[in-house]
């Protein structure tokens, strides 16, 4: 393309000052996860490493964690379920509404997280309560687990137009029933794509505070909602800091995860 | 290869062979079955929660007992209408999402630009991954590094209140129009830019004639996730916001300290209905095939 050297130049220097923005504050989160500093002052003025331990040592962060890594589980497992279901009849069907069950899909991420939340909350609580069940790890799980289909809905349908069904016919004119056909050959094909919208539904899980908010339990704390209610008690910073700075390197393992597994097509939503 | 490959074993009866077979000749059972649990979820269980949260929101509570009144009223309703505060609220909301997609697109379409047309195809993977990264890193604590940075002590030390707010939603909804974009001018054939040169159009008139149109359903797409994002967000103003108010904080103030689930549920349509109207009014551009 024919563009001036200035425009060039312009342009990259953007590009770099733009990842500059991105990655900045992410940095000093890093780097005051070892200031010796209780309130952060600075530039720093000493570097330490006991916030990590009082952190690796804290009972609510690991109480949190197995939460979280709980309720994210049980979520991406429906939402492989759901979103793959979905997938195959919007792709491989007409039918009517098709447009409304896409957009219904696309629904519970569209609309705000707040709406979903009280929504879910209000119904919970009128169908759970005449039962004697109150709200619980379950609740959370049916909540993430709705906004979550849509990133396995993705994928599977990026997955299913590109393929086709030509290997499947294939398979059929050589005798494979449904069943066999499915197993032999759609499902490694989706194999993939499956797991990168697993992935995507499970850090979304895991990063998620406003439906989580309204559909946890008394007593049922993830990470998110950990980190929120330390984050304004001042004896609590350096350690809810550390959580912030692990989780930063933590997020690195689902990018390289999905750049291994999919050649890099996976994480645009 | 095997070569001596056993003749084909003529089809049993078994029952699963059977129901393979009658799956195989009615796709309408096969539809039904796919879509039977996703219509229950979805369909039945999500839309059936808005449904009643909408019709809560015609309800009211008792002032003394704070029990629900289930009488239908347009209460609620009016008092979002007259009330000034709600009004400031929910043009500030609307004031703020516009500002950080205005912000997130300024930002986006360059960095988007020079990823798509002008890094090497090797560069191009690496660039990706440096925006999906922080996509990655929880949402807390990107608005928690805003905080450390604004506060008095920090690296800015601009303090907190409704530009701090802007600017941290800025930040974190940025990746989700950075890659739409990316997505949508990587898709945009090199040679139509060439074709613009070659007949004589420069940078800024290939730009609006020809990269801006045809970018305009990805720039859309991520339109629809910032401003979503930004409309009912209430974590980051806690975070950051100081006292300046978004409607999102009136749906959780209602429903925590006051106690007021119908009008919560009343000032929660607002959000809804603004994005719903935004989604229709984008639908025709095709953006939504791009989310």
């Amino acid at each position: 393309m024919n563009l001036s050297r200035t425009a060039r130049t312009a342009l990259w220097a953007m590009l770099a000052a733009g990842l500059g923005v991105v990655y900045v504050p992410l940095l000093i989160v890093m780097l005051n996860s070892f200031n010796t500093d209780r309130t952060f002052a600075w530039p720093p003025s000493g570097l330490t490493v006991r916030w990590w331990e009082a952190a690796w040592n804290s009972t609510g962060v690991r109480d949190a964690l197995w939460t979280s890594v709980q309720a994210g589980a049980g979520a991406t497992v429906i939402a492989l379920v759901l979103g793959t279901m979905v997938a195959f009849a919007i792709q491989r069907y007409d039918f009517f509404g098709k447009n409304a069950v896409s957009l219904l899909v696309l629904l519970p991420i569209a609309l705000p997280g707040i709406v979903t939340g009280i929504a879910l909350n209000n119904a919970f609580r009128a169908v759970l309560s005449p039962f004697g069940v109150s709200l619980g790890l379950f609740t959370v799980i049916v909540g993430h687990a709705t906004f979550c289909v849509v990133t396995v809905y993705n994928n599977v349908l990026a997955r299913l137009r590109r393929t086709g069904i030509s290997l499947e016919e294939a398979s059929a004119d050589l005798g494979a029933d449904t069943f066999t056909t499915f197993r032999l050959v759609t499902f490694p094909m989706m194999r993939s794509a499956l797991l990168a919208g697993g992935l995507l539904a499970f850090a979304l899980s895991f990063d998620e505070i406003i439906v989580t908010t309204f559909t946890a339990g008394a007593g049922v704390r993830t990470l998110p909602l950990w980190i929120f209610e330390n984050l304004f008690r001042p004896n609590q910073a350096p350690v809810v800091n550390v959580v912030a700075a692990a989780l930063i390197v933590a997020s690195v393992v689902p990018i390289y995860l999905a750049q291994r597994l999919s050649g890099g097509d996976a994480g645009v939503r | 290869m095997n070569t001596a490959a056993p003749a084909r074993p003529a089809p049993l009866r078994t029952p699963r062979r059977r129901l393979a077979a009658f799956l195989h000749r009615h796709a309408g059972v096969r539809l039904s079955l796919l879509l039977s649990a996703p219509a229950l979820w979805l369909g039945l269980a999500y839309l059936g929660a808005l449904a009643a949260l909408f019709v809560t929101a015609f309800w009211s509570t008792d002032t003394f007992t704070g029990d629900l009144v289930r009488v239908p009223t347009w209460g609620n309703f009016q008092d979002l209408l007259t009330a000034d505060v709600y009004r400031t609220i929910a043009l500030r909301s609307v004031g703020v999402a516009v500002a950080v997609t205005l912000i997130d697109l300024l930002i986006a379409f360059p960095m988007a630009f020079a990823m798509a047309k002008l890094a090497s195809p090797r560069a191009q993977r690496w660039l990706v991954i440096a925006v999906l990264t922080p996509l990655w890193a929880s949402y807390l604590v990107k608005a928690y590094a805003w905080r450390v940075m604004l506060g008095s002590e920090g690296l800015l030390g601009w303090g907190y209140g409704l530009t701090a707010t802007v600017l941290t939603l800025s930040y974190l909804w940025l990746p989700y129009m950075i890659l739409p974009i990316y997505a949508g001018l990587e898709r945009l054939p090199d040679s139509l830019l060439e074709a613009a040169g070659d007949l004589g159009a420069r940078g800024w008139r290939t730009f609006r004639t020809v990269v801006w149109p045809l970018a305009l359903p990805a720039v859309i797409a991520g339109s629809v996730f910032t401003f979503s994002l930004s409309l009912g967000d209430y974590i980051t103003v806690k975070i950051v916001g100081g006292t300046s108010q978004l409607i999102g904080n009136v749906v959780y103030d209602n429903i925590g300290a006051a106690n007021n689930l119908p009008f919560a549920a009343a000032v929660a349509t607002v959000p809804v209905m603004i994005m719903l109207v935004y989604l229709a009014a984008v639908r025709r551009t095709g953006a939504l095939e791009n989310l």
